[in-house]
Parts: structure tokens; sequence; C-alpha cells
């Protein structure tokens, strides 16, 4: 079964992209991450054998990419005006900067603990999926995500200033 | 506070920027820079015929050489054979000459 790649990457730009901000939290740094991913299943189309795999297959990829991104910059976190999104209309009975704190305290997580953080609540992957994905043990996934949770909920009920 | 829902919230897809997708398919038509290894160079195949020729022609001449050498001893050979059988055969015929003529004296 051939792929069409046109269509892959206007169903997955938006998972390659999300997944490259939220861990970096560099929109530009993000942005030319998610096209050389991009630009690396092109050149390996042919192994893909269906759009599922794609999406697979570019998961694994950004995630992987962004960790070792992150350790090579030895990425501080950055917060600037462009990566505040614009409130949208559901947002406005929500709380923007709740949310923003909450993006700035996952930033603050080491690598693998933020990937697998994104992995559960962005893309809704259950820990045997994240372990796939990231190649590491389901126990460590389940780790990562119970210390990750009670460091997110001690910092948020002490209302602890991200930056 | 339930953070796992507020992680849901916060954590939700952003979509791609604008003309991402455009700028990923307009790099894909780039033709890739093909690079032509050395050996396939015209300049490197034209001095690799020119080396072999230079190798060749000396070796092809001194062959030539040699078999028109041992062509021309075997010419040699065969003109002094058949000197030889003509010279054996004038001089049987001049000694029936000379016989016949004693006789016919």
């Amino acid at each position: 079964m051939e792929v069409d790649f046109t269509r892959v990457v206007a169903e997955n730009q938006s998972l390659v992209f999300s997944l490259a901000l939220r861990f970096l939290r560099d929109r530009s740094a993000a942005e030319e991450l998610a096209q050389d991913v991009f630009l690396q299943l092109y050149s390996q189309i042919r192994h893909i054998e269906t759009p599922a795999h794609a999406t697979w297959w570019l998961r694994r990829a950004i995630c992987h990419r962004c960790i070792d991104e992150a350790r090579k910059r030895k990425l501080r976190p950055r917060i600037g005006l462009e990566e505040v999104p614009e409130p949208s209309i559901e947002s406005r009975q929500s709380d923007p900067f709740l949310y923003e704190r909450v993006r700035c305290l996952v930033a603050k997580l080491a690598p693998n603990a933020r990937m697998v953080v994104l992995l559960r609540y962005q893309e809704d992957l259950d820990p045997t999926e994240i372990a796939e994905t990231l190649n590491m043990p389901v126990s460590t996934v389940k780790s990562h995500l119970h210390r990750s949770l009670a460091l997110l909920r001690g910092k948020l009920e002490k209302q602890e200033v991200c930056g | 506070m339930n953070p796992e829902h507020e992680l849901r919230e916060a954590l939700r897809r952003e979509p791609a920027p604008e003309g991402f997708a455009a700028r990923v398919l307009a790099q894909t038509r780039i033709p890739p820079i093909r690079v032509t290894p050395w050996w396939r160079r015209p300049a490197t195949l034209a001095l690799a015929a020119a080396l072999l020729l230079t190798l060749m022609i000396p070796s092809e001449i001194s062959n030539y050489r040699r078999r028109e050498q041992q062509h021309g001893l075997e010419a040699k050979k065969q003109l002094m054979n058949a000197l030889a059988i003509t010279r054996v055969q004038l001089q049987q015929a001049q000694a029936r000459v000379r016989r016949n003529t004693r006789h016919a004296l």
C-alpha cells in the first residue's frame, strides 16, 4: 500500500509541531525540527506501510529528536509573547494564565519525564504505548508520570511562580 | 485542583503555523544535489582511457614487431628450403644434360 505524503503531512502536522513546541517552548526551533522530521519521513516513505504507521513513525521520531535537541542545547525554557496562544472562545471560560503556568512547569521537567507527560496528556497515549515510543520500561513511564504529577500538583497548590 | 485535567487542557494540540505543510512539500520538490563520484566524472574517465591507451600501444607495437619478425624468419626459412631444392634439381638436370651430351657424342 502506498502512503500519500501530502496527506500524511496534513494529518500529522499539528501532532508533530505541538509535541516539539510544548517540549522546546521555542516556536521557530519547533517548526524547524518538525520540518526536519517530515523530510526524514519523506526520504523513508517507501518503508511506510499505512497512514497509522506514518503517525507512529512521526511521533517516535519527533520525541527522540526533541529529547536529543534538549540534551544538546541544555535548553532553558524561554517564554516569549509569541508562545502565548491567542485566547480562543473556549479558553475565555477557562484560565489561560493557569494553563500557561502548567506548560511552563511541564517545560521544567527533565527531558524524559517531560516527554512522558506530553505523550500522556497531549497525545492521550497509555503507559504501554509511551514505553514503546520512548524505548523505556513501562514501570519507568509510570514512575515518571507519578512523580511529575506529584511535583506539578505541589507547585500548582503552592501557587509557585514559574519563570 | 486536578492536575490531570489542567494538564489535558494546557497541553492541547496546537495547530501548525500557517503554510507549514506547503513549506514541507516545497522542500520535497527540491531535487537533491547529486554529487558524481570522482571515478564517474568525464575527466577521470578520459584520463583513465588515455592511460590505458598509453599502456596498451607500446606493448601492442612490440607484439606486432615480434609477430612480423617471426613471419620474416619463417619466410626466410621457406625461401632457403626452396632454393636448396631448386639447387639440387638444377644439379640433377645439369648432370642429366651432361650424360646425354656425352652419349650423343
